[in-house]
C-alpha cells in the first residue's frame, strides 16, 4: 500500500535492489557526516592534552581519559551553566506558552474589538527581521520605558522578550478556531464562565500543539546566543552557550570538547526521546511563510 | 408559496436577534478578551513595536550613551553611503546566499525523496538528519573550528589520506565563505528534508502507480510528478533560505570574526559591531533600517514573482 517514486515490485528486480542499496549506502554516509561532529566532540574529548594536536585520522584515543569530562565539569562549572540554562530556559518556555495561549484564546473565542488589527501588528513581527531591531532592543531592556527599569543583568530582561512569538500565537490560534464550536457552546449553557473554558477545556484539547510549540521554544531559546551574551554579563548567571564560549580559550581543546560535548546532550535528548512532536513542530513551521 | 414568503417574513427578525445576542455577548466579554490579549499586547509593545519604532527614530539621531539624543537627519544614511563597509558587507551577504543555495538548496529535496523509498529505518534517518538542528551554533562553531584547524583538523587529515593537499580553510579568502556555509548546510538540511518528506508523504501512490502502468519510467515519474508536487514548498525554502543568510550572524561573528580581512563580514555584525563596539546606535540603526528595507522589499518581489508563476 505504500509506495514512493518505485513500486515494491521495481524494487525486487535486480536493478532495483542494487538501487535500494545503493541509496542506503548513501544516505547511511550523509547520516554519518551529520552525526560526525557529535561523536568527534565526544572521542575528542578523551584525547590527552598533546595526543588532541597530533595530526592525522587518529579517530579513537589511546587511552581514553574519562577524568577529562569530570575536570571540565568542574572547571567550566559546568553544574551552574547547566543550572542557569535550564533555568532560563524553563520560564521562558512556560511564559511564552502563556502570554501566546491566552493571546490566542481571546482572538479566537472572546472576539476582542479591533482583534484583526491587534492580530496584523503581532505577524508584522514576523516580517521584520530580528537582528534589524536588536540595537533598541536592547536599548528597551536597559531602560524599559515609562517604568524606566534596567532589566540588564536580570532572566526577566531575556524572559520578556522571549515572550514576543506571534508564530506560537498564530499556530494556536489556528488550533483553536478548529476546535468544535458546539462543545463551547454547550459548557457556556451549563454556565462555564471565559476562565473555566480556557482552563478546563481548550488547553486540555491542546495537550498535543502545545507540547510541540514547547519543545520548539525550548530547543529554540536554548541555543539562542546574541541576546544573551549583551544582557546577561555577569559570568555566574549566564547561559551554558554563552559562557562556554567564552571560557573556550581560557581551557585545553579536549577539556573544551568535553564541556560542548555535555553541553549538547540536553537539547540533543530532548530532540530524540521527543522526535515526534519535534518533527511536527518543524513541520508546522515549514507551513508559516 | 406560503411558506417561502413566511420564510422571509421570518428571516430577517432572527438575524437581527442573533445579531444583537451576538453583540450583547461581545460587549459584556469585551473585559474578558482584553485581560487575556492584555499580556501579548504588553510584550509586544515594548519588545517589538517599540524598538521597531525607535530602530527608524534612532537612524535620525546621534546616539550618546547617557541617554541624550541629538536630531541629525540624514547624516546616518549619508555616512552609511560613503562606507566601504556598505559594498563589502552586502556583496558578502550575497555570496553567502549563492554559496548556500549551492551547497544547500537541493540536498534537502534529493534526500527527502531518497527517504521516502526507504522501506524501512525511514524514522531513523529523520531523527538522525535532524540532530544538528538542535545543536546550539556557539557549541557548534567549538567543535567545526576544530575540524576546520589547519594542522591538526580532521577535514585536513582526511583529505591528506585521499592525497589532497591540506587548507587553510578559515583563513584562506577563497575557501572561508563556501566553509562557513558548510556549517550552516550541516545545522539546516535535516529541518527542510523533513519539511519536503511530510510534503512527500501526500503524494498518493495510486499516482504513481498509474505512471507506473502508463509506462512512465522512474526518472519520468520523479519529473513529473514529485517534482511539480514538491515545487511550491520549495519556492518557500528558497525565500526562506535566502532571508535566513543574509541575516546571518553568529557564525562568522564566533567563527572568522568577519575575517580574514573583511571577507566574512555580514551586515547584521557590521550593525552589531558599530552599535556594541563603538556604541554608535545611530548609525547602527541606520543599517538595521537599510536591511528592513532590503529584506521586506526582497520578500515583497517574491510573492509577486511567486503569484505570477502560479498564475501562468
Amino acid at each position: 500500500m505504500d509506495r514512493g517514486f518505485l513500486s515494491n515490485t521495481e524494487l525486487r528486480t535486480p536493478g532495483g535492489r542494487i538501487f535500494y542499496v545503493t541509496v542506503t549506502i548513501i544516505l547511511l554516509i550523509i547520516a554519518v557526516v551529520a552525526l560526525f561532529p557529535f561523536f568527534f566532540a565526544f572521542t575528542s574529548g578523551l584525547k590527552g592534552s598533546t595526543e588532541i594536536f597530533t595530526s592525522g585520522l587518529n579517530m579513537f584515543p589511546a587511552t581514553p581519559q574519562w577524568e577529562n569530562y569530570t575536570d571540565s565539569w568542574e572547571k567550566f562549572d559546568m553544574f551552574r551553566l547547566f543550572r542557569n540554562s535550564i533555568w532560563i530556559v524553563t520560564i521562558a518556555v512556560i511564559l511564552r506558552l502563556a502570554v501566546s495561549a491566552m493571546a490566542a484564546y481571546s482572538f479566537s473565542m472572546l472576539n476582542p474589538i479591533f482583534g484583526k488589527y491587534i492580530i496584523s501588528g503581532f505577524l508584522l513581527t514576523l516580517m521584520v527581521p530580528g537582528i534589524a531591531y536588536f540595537v533598541p532592543l536592547y536599548v528597551t531592556i536597559s531602560d524599559i520605558p515609562i517604568l524606566h527599569w534596567n532589566l540588564l543583568d536580570t532572566y526577566w530582561g531575556l524572559w520578556l522578550p522571549y515572550c514576543v512569538d506571534a508564530f506560537s500565537i498564530f499556530v494556536l490560534k489556528t488550533f483553536f478556531d478548529n476546535i468544535p464550536s458546539e462543545i463551547i457552546d454547550s459548557a457556556r449553557v451549563d454556565g462555564a464562565n471565559s476562565l473555566q473554558i480556557f482552563f478546563r477545556m481548550v488547553l486540555p484539547l491542546s495537550r498535543s500543539i502545545l507540547i510541540v510549540l514547547a519543545v520548539l521554544a525550548f530547543v529554540g531559546i536554548w541555543k539562542d546566543f546574541l541576546l544573551p551574551l549583551l544582557v546577561i554579563t555577569d559570568p555566574a548567571r549566564q547561559p551554558i552557550t554563552v559562557r562556554l564560549f567564552y571560557l573556550a580559550g581560557d581551557h585545553g581543546v579536549n577539556l573544551q570538547m568535553a564541556a560542548s560535548f555535555m553541553a549538547l546532550l540536553p537539547p540533543l535528548i530532548i530532540a530524540v526521546v521527543l522526535q515526534r512532536y519535534m518533527q511536527l513542530g518543524v513541520t508546522v513551521g515549514g507551513v508559516k511563510g | 408559496m406560503t411558506t417561502s414568503s413566511q420564510i422571509e417574513n421570518i428571516m430577517p427578525t432572527e438575524k437581527r436577534k442573533r445579531s444583537l445576542e451576538r453583540f450583547q455577548y461581545k460587549w459584556g466579554n469585551q473585559i474578558m478578551a482584553f485581560v487575556f490579549l492584555i499580556p501579548a499586547i504588553l510584550v509586544f509593545a515594548t519588545f517589538a513595536w517599540y524598538p521597531i519604532y525607535q530602530s527608524i527614530v534612532m537612524s535620525f539621531q546621534d546616539v550618546s550613551l547617557t541617554g541624550q539624543s541629538t536630531w541629525v537627519g540624514w547624516a546616518n544614511y549619508e555616512l552609511m553611503l560613503k562606507d566601504p563597509a556598505l559594498e563589502i558587507a552586502w556583496i558578502n551577504a550575497l555570496q553567502f546566499a549563492v554559496w548556500s543555495l549551492m551547497l544547500g538548496f537541493f540536498v534537502p529535496v534529493v534526500l527527502a525523496v531518497l527517504v521516502r523509498e526507504m522501506r524501512v529505518g525511514q524514522g531513523f534517518f529523520r531523527v538522525v538528519y535532524f540532530l544538528p538542528t538542535v545543536v546550539p551554533v556557539a557549541i557548534a562553531v567549538i567543535i567545526w573550528r576544530f575540524i576546520y584547524d589547519p594542522d591538526a583538523g580532521y577535514l585536513n587529515a582526511f583529505l591528506d589520506m585521499v592525497g589532497i593537499q591540506g587548507q587553510n580553510w578559515l583563513t584562506n579568502a577563497n575557501l572561508v565563505k563556501p566553509s562557513l556555509v558548510a556549517v550552516m548546510t550541516w545545522s539546516g538540511f535535516g529541518t527542510t528534508a523533513l519539511i519536503y518528506l511530510a510534503s512527500l508523504q501526500e503524494v498518493p501512490g495510486e499516482l504513481y502507480d498509474a505512471a507506473e502502468l502508463d509506462g512512465a519510467s522512474p526518472l519520468q515519474r520523479i519529473r513529473n510528478i514529485t517534482i511539480p508536487h514538491l515545487l511550491p514548498i520549495m519556492s518557500l525554502m528558497f525565500i526562506l533560505q535566502v532571508l535566513a543568510v543574509v541575516q546571518v550572524f553568529t557564525e562568522p561573528f564566533l567563527l572568522t570574526n568577519g575575517g580574514p580581512g573583511r571577507e566574512t563580514l555580514t551586515p547584521a555584525m557590521h550593525i552589531y559591531n558599530r552599535a556594541f563596539i563603538r556604541f554608535d546606535f545611530g548609525y547602527a540603526s541606520a543599517w538595521s533600517v537599510m536591511m528592513i528595507i532590503v529584506l521586506v522589499g526582497f520578500s515583497i518581489i517574491y510573492r509577486i514573482a511567486d503569484n505570477r508563476l502560479r498564475n501562468n
